[in-house]
């Protein structure tokens, strides 16, 4: 049987200076859950290499619009804002076919979830969860409105700051990526502890949506934008 | 350029998402070959708290070591009724279970890679995944494989192996129980990511 050669994609470990803090101040769970062990290294197999490409099969993907929890409803309360931005590797090329699943609190903080204990209310027309996959660019885009701040109640002082999660699967076990990105010029970016736990500034700003300017005459939406790397690059082909 | 930055998935990942996501033994509406197991363990924290709405997710190859994905070069001759992946999250008492066949060997490299399934832990408290890989008791290559033996202490190796519990088996699906213990004594070894 014939069996195409497939071109090699290299992994390498993450950079901890230009990631978030694995141990972070006042965020208390860090120290009862980061393994006091040091981390072993291992060398990458099939099982690494391979991933579970073709999800969205299983799982199921859409057109993204968090704005209506269904078409025909009314249109969630608050600001509404276009999503958009590409998905690539190291190298910065597109990554095709990428799931990104996405979960968001409604414009007044409040997430529909059981262990949501913040006394904001629902908004029937917001479920604020949703799944989407790239384009043949890389390319993703969906509409909702502008999450709210929210505290975390454990905590006594600790309002998150408005953020969107998103959760992405590339095309291996490797670039499995989850994170929060958050608004551009909100006070409380300042005090909030996960953002504040990536050190580098340059790595830190790439939490943050871009904003670029509304097009001339779109009164409807806010557009925001955000670009994501995932790891892996094309690997130098080996000498015979 | 670098990768994005990593950030922790929170308290609140809609259970939505994993919902009907714990049992691999389907696909396609066909039935996974070979032996069905039941996987499940705890996931704690320090002093073996247990941890809840913790995500656990999985990747494995299907019951002959072929993964349905292009650069597994037998490809072509995965288990239809079998994907590979999946993903269960914590209840109170820190729980996770799943459904899915018993993996298959397969060689790397010139090396077996014993039967195992890659796992992944996202929960509150970590802003970044860990990782780490099951193994299963009495298998006899689990002494020459790559991934196991790169844990060199002894007693941390054999936290990496699932134990037969014959207690969870039920509907002809044998039990197995691996414990995810993420700091404080008995802690799990896990892998640079």
């Amino acid at each position: 049987m014939k069996t195409a050669v497939q071109p090699h994609t290299g992994y390498w470990p993450y950079n901890d200076q230009t990631q978030m803090d694995r141990q972070i101040p006042r965020y208390p769970r860090s120290f009862t859950r980061v393994p006091a062990h040091p981390l072993t290294e291992r060398p990458l197999t099939l099982t690494e290499l391979t991933g579970p490409a073709g999800i969205e099969n299983r799982l199921g993907v859409e057109a993204l619009d968090l704005s209506h929890a269904a078409p025909e409803e009314p249109r969630a309360l608050g600001q509404l804002i276009l999503v958009s931005g590409r998905v690539m590797d190291e190298d910065g090329s597109p990554i095709a076919g990428a799931v990104i699943e996405i979960w968001q609190a409604n414009s007044c903080g409040k997430y529909i979830h059981e262990l949501d204990r913040f006394d904001a209310p629902l908004d029937p027309n917001f479920t604020g969860q949703g799944r989407l996959i790239t384009d043949f660019e890389g390319r993703y885009q969906f509409l909702s409105v502008k999450p709210g701040a929210y505290p975390v109640i454990e905590s006594g002082w600790w309002w998150r700051p408005p953020h969107i999660h998103f959760s992405i699967f590339g095309p291996s076990w490797m670039n499995r990526y989850v994170t929060q990105i958050f608004f551009p010029g909100e006070p409380l970016n300042q005090i909030d502890v996960l953002l504040n736990g990536v050190k580098d500034e340059e790595a830190r700003q790439t939490l943050i949506f871009e904003a670029p300017p509304p097009e001339m005459g779109d009164v409807q939406r806010i557009p925001f934008h955000r670009d994501f790397v995932l790891r892996g690059k094309r690997a130098t082909p080996e000498l015979p | 350029m670098n990768p994005s930055v990593y950030c922790t998935i929170g308290p609140f990942f809609p259970a939505e998402f994993s919902d009907g996501c714990s049992d691999l033994t389907r696909n396609n509406g066909k039935v996974a070959r070979g032996e069905h197991i039941l996987l499940s363990g705890r996931v704690l924290e320090e002093g073996g708290k247990p941890t809840v709405n913790t995500i656990v997710e999985i990747w494995q190859p299907d019951a002959n070591g072929i993964f349905r994905h292009a650069l597994d070069p037998r490809c072509g001759q995965a288990d239809p009724g079998f994907f590979g992946w999946g993903r269960a999250r914590t209840d109170a008492d820190g729980w996770y279970r799943f459904r899915t066949v018993l993996p298959g060997s397969y060689e790397w490299e010139g090396n077996m890679r014993c039967p195992h399934l890659n796992m992944m832990v996202l929960a509150i408290g970590l802003t970044r995944r860990l990782v780490t890989t099951a193994f299963f008791p009495e298998d006899p290559t689990n002494a020459s494989d790559l991934v196991l033996d790169s844990v060199s202490d002894l007693a941390m190796r054999a936290r990496l192996i699932a134990k037969r519990d014959p207690s969870a088996d039920a509907a002809g699906a044998a039990g197995y129980r691996f414990d995810l213990i993420l700091r404080g004594a008995e802690e799990t070894p896990f892998f640079v990511d």
